[in-house]
């Protein structure tokens, strides 16, 4: 049988679930098919265009016919949706260029292990990703530290074997020189001396061990939190934008730390539970394997009981996560838009909002808290009756004369030692669940695959060449693009001023030439060359932007200006400022260019910062020059003196501009018009006014309003 | 709608908000299967409704747009409609809004940040199984009001408890971690 395009959709007309199937043949012929019922069946030759439209939940297919009707094919969840809009493409192919693209085989990225479907964006698959691994992973980032880990570890080693000889100078002591009262002062004052020392050389030991732990477990923790900080500045916007401010910073900061507590504190302990354990048990074992058995027996039905708790434990703890995380993501947000707050005067409403998440976080942990407090002394309980029992029947062979009572201190001493790693394992899953959950958030982070993927070998070719959009398609969810096939030619030095709707699309054609986003379809080039060839750091020196929303940051006037050229001169700083009449402003400051302006550069106007975001861009001389809005809060006049100014730098550079504005875009060379998401016109400024089309219409819709204001 | 403060009151009648004039509009099904308004003297052939509230008050204030997205009008109350334009009007949005009822919780599995549910979905009379896949379950398992919870799988789809306290006592201890 002949391969045909399908596409598998998934619900039925009355939006039930179904198994259906759009096929598309070598002949035209689209068939819509649940089971042997079919639907519909439509020629591509008929079609002006397939096409698909989403929808909430769900989305449909439909086919645009030459009759100028419209013909429902199916209707999907938008779990299709991704597989619609290609077989879109390969119908629209053929009703372009009347060529069957030939259906291949396409292979989904499946899991090695157990062949599920990967979630998109992830390489490893969530079934088969596992506790031991993640574990591994923060132990594998040790590395570096082991220098300083290992002999912490022997020295912690050592400690911990100076304290078992403890009990055993105990039963010494006992039976040789104290139950038949033989023995003399110095003997005994040896043994008190030798069990002095063992004691406080450990402790010295010890707190030599911990400040070696401690320093490496500091450096480990501000490892993983570059890591984690320079991942944050790698991701696309688009995964960024998917978290709050408040997650990301709780996972920098916080989550790194508790990491941090655990491997320092739970490393050091787990190995020396681990040595007195095995130590002691061999001890007890040679000593007296009976009673040794003895302790064990709840062992493990504690066991059980914890493994049981584990699941339930985490869950909480993970639950506890994300109300500080919230919280935290509420305070951020207060904190950062203070200024819309108060002038609504809704403070109280959003201490309130604030309150309502601390006490949320403060309940479910207390909650925890009262769980774990009842649950720790529980487990610790039922874990120590052997202990009773060791008692009893020990007492009762020392009664018929087979043990001695130096032996049973010694046994009881080190029963102690042994409960010790014993009650650890009881309060370590709680600490496991903590720090599991941090690292999972931190390792999402870390292993995120950047969207934005730079190629090995860069073709950096100058960027003072043509722009094209090659068929360019985007939308910043999957189901609704937001760019429709667009095409544009920018000829080297041309000054493109894009106009269109607020919504149309005109700043995230921005997005895509600064490679914020890459495109879902199409390509972009710059000189020929696509800009995912080239290296993104290239392309951003490269291209001066000033965007719509301007964000300056916390520092001088001379900072903000000279951020896209680490190291300018005076003069260049000047300069910049200058040609967008900013220096003047500037100057009228008591501290000059030294002037610090606060976060987000509230401190001054809009105007002023739009002209302090244009120096910025222009500093570096960059090839490509992007104005998004960048005089839209400016005064006429402000503005044409920036355009006179500006227009003497533009000169040989290619310059796209954004304006509202139409004025703004007099000296472009040609506009472009956007309209949902495709170019609806292009041409000079004549041209489209012969048009009589949108342009057109802008244009007398901004004179009537200018006429309004002559008027007055 | 909950406010009605005089200031919106007034706002509201110095602002034209733009209600279909329902004497002279006529809702119908295409040939294509889609639906279509007949206005006055014009005929849309694809209409689009969209609901302004669709969260507390699905049944008003219904934004009804052309093929190219403009909105033609308002219709400020469903039960306006007659019957049979009522029935069409309906059945249109039930399909551009798709979202299934959830009746089950079967399991829940939570790996590396993405939550696994297994839910019993569909509508009255027509349940069926859906496995999905959550990510950011502090933004994508939210409730909409105090008792009703809606929960977005990685594709973007939608699936909605009505209403907690009728959920099995199973189903909402599943799900428990994850309310706020
Ligand atoms: N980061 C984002 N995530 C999701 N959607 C977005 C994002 N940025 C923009 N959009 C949507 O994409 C569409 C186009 O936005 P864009 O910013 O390109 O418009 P624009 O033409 O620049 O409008 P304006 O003139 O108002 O600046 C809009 O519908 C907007 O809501
Ligand atoms: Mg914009």
């Amino acid at each position: 049988m002949p391969l045909k395009h399908e596409f598998h959709y998934d619900l039925d007309p009355s939006m039930l679930p179904a198994n259906g199937t759009v096929s598309f043949d070598k002949t035209g012929q689209v068939m819509s098919e649940i089971g042997d019922t079919t639907l519909c069946s439509l020629n591509a030759k008929d079609m002006t265009e397939l096409s698909v439209n989403g929808e909430v939940g769900c989305g449909f297919l439909f086919a645009k016919m030459k009759d100028e009707s419209e013909v429902l094919i199916c209707r999907f969840t938008l779990s299709c949706m991704k597989s619609a809009g290609e077989f879109c493409k390969v119908v629209n192919f053929y009703i372009q260029t009347k060529q069957y693209v030939n259906p291949e085989k396409r292979q989904l990225p499946v899991c090695q292990k157990c062949g599920r479907p990967l979630v998109e964006g992830m390489s490893v698959c969530l079934f088969c990703f596992n506790r031991i691994g993640v574990l591994k992973r923060a132990l594998g980032l040790l590395r570096p530290f082991a220098a300083k880990m290992i002999p912490a570890e022997i020295f912690l080693a050592i400690s911990s074997i100076l304290y078992l000889l403890v009990p055993f100078f105990s039963r010494i002591l006992i039976d040789n020189h104290l139950r038949p009262m033989e023995g003399t002062h110095t003997q005994i004052i040896v043994l008190a001396g030798a069990m002095f020392l063992a004691r406080a050389l450990g402790e010295l030991i010890y707190i030599l061990s911990s400040r070696i732990f401690n320093q490496a477990s500091i450096l480990y923790a501000n490892n993983l939190r570059n890591l984690a900080y320079e991942k944050i500045q790698k991701l696309s916007l688009n995964s960024l934008s998917k978290r709050t401010p408040g997650d990301l910073i709780r996972r920098v900061m916080e989550d790194t730390g508790i990491v941090r507590n655990f491997i320092s504190d739970g490393g050091r302990w787990a190995i020396e539970q681990m040595i007195v354990f095995v130590v002691v048990l061999i001890i007890l074992l040679l000593t007296n394997w009976q009673l040794t058995l003895l302790v064990f027996i709840p062992v493990p039905v504690v066991s059980i009981a914890l493994s049981r708790f584990w699941r339930f434990i985490r869950i909480r703890y993970e639950r506890q996560w994300r109300k500080s995380s919230r919280a935290q993501s509420i305070l951020h947000d207060i904190i950062k838009g203070i200024r819309t707050v108060k002038s609504f005067g809704k403070e109280d409403l959003e201490i309130e909002k604030f309150s309502k998440a601390t006490t949320e976080l403060a309940e479910v942990s207390s909650d925890n808290e009262a769980l774990w407090a009842l649950l720790f002394p529980t487990m610790i309980f039922f874990t120590g009756i052997g202990e009773f029992l060791v008692l009893y029947f020990g007492g009762q062979e020392i009664l018929t004369g087979s043990l001695t009572l130096g032996v049973l201190v010694q046994f009881t001493m080190y029963i102690g030692y042994i409960y010790g790693p014993l009650r650890w394992l009881v309060s370590f899953p709680r600490w496991l669940a903590d720090a599991m959950t941090s690292m999972v958030k931190l390792f999402e982070i870390i292993d995120e695959e950047p969207e934005i993927i730079s190629v090995e070998d860069p073709n950096n070719v100058s960027l003072s060449g043509r722009v094209a959009f090659e068929n360019v398609s985007f939308g910043y969810k999957s189901y609704e693009p937001v760019l429709k096939g667009i095409d544009l030619d920018i000829k080297p030095g041309e000054m493109i001023g894009i106009v269109g709707r607020s919504g149309a699309g005109k700043s995230t054609m921005i997005n895509l030439i600064m490679r914020l986003y890459d495109p879902s379809q199409g390509k972009i080039t710059i000189n020929g060359v696509d800009i995912k060839d080239m290296s993104p750091e290239y392309l951003h020196e490269n291209i001066g932007v000033v965007f719509q929303d301007t964000f300056l940051f916390a520092g001088s006037f001379y900072d903000n200006i000279a951020y896209a050229k680490p190291g300018a001169t005076a003069d260049e700083v000047i300069a910049a400022a200058k040609a967008a009449n900013a220096h003047d402003f500037i100057m009228q400051t008591a501290d000059g260019y030294n002037t610090i302006i606060g976060e987000n550069g509230y401190s001054i106007s809009g105007g002023e910062r739009q002209r302090l975001a244009i120096a910025r861009a222009i500093i570096k001389n960059p090839s490509i020059l992007i104005l998004d809005e960048a005089t839209s809060s400016l005064d006429v006049e402000t503005e044409s003196i920036i355009q006179d100014s500006l227009n003497t730098i533009v000169e040989g550079r290619t310059t796209i501009a954004i304006a509202h504005r139409l004025s703004t875009l007099k000296s472009a060379d040609r506009l472009v018009v956007l309209d949902q998401g495709k170019v609806a016109e292009l041409g000079t400024h004549i041209e489209l006014l012969k048009k009589k089309g949108i342009y057109y219409n802008l244009v007398m819709a901004q004179r009537k309003t200018s006429k309004i204001a002559e008027d007055v | 709608m909950e406010k009605s403060t005089l200031e919106a009151q007034t706002l509201a009648s110095a602002i034209d908000i733009g209600m279909i004039d329902l004497k002279i509009a006529e809702f119908y099904v295409t040939p294509g299967g889609f639906t279509g308004l007949r206005y006055g003297e014009n005929d849309h052939n694809r209409i689009t409704l969209r609901r302004a509230f669709p969260i507390g008050n699905p049944e008003e204030y219904i934004s009804v747009a052309d093929k190219t997205n403009k909105e033609i009008g308002m219709i400020r109350s469903l039960s306006e409609l007659t019957k049979k334009q009522y029935e069409i009007v309906v059945s249109e949005l039930e399909k551009r809004y798709y979202s299934p009822t959830v009746f089950e919780v079967k399991s829940v599995k939570d790996k590396l940040g993405y939550v696994y549910m297994e839910l019993l979905i569909g509508k009255e009379g027509a349940k069926y199984k859906k496995n999905c896949a959550i990510k950011d379950v502090n933004k994508n398992i939210r409730m909409l009001d105090d008792d009703k919870l809606a929960i977005f799988d990685v594709d973007g789809n939608r699936y909605i408890v009505e209403s907690l306290v009728n959920l099995d006592k199973k189903s909402l201890k599943r799900l428990e971690p994850y309310l706020f």
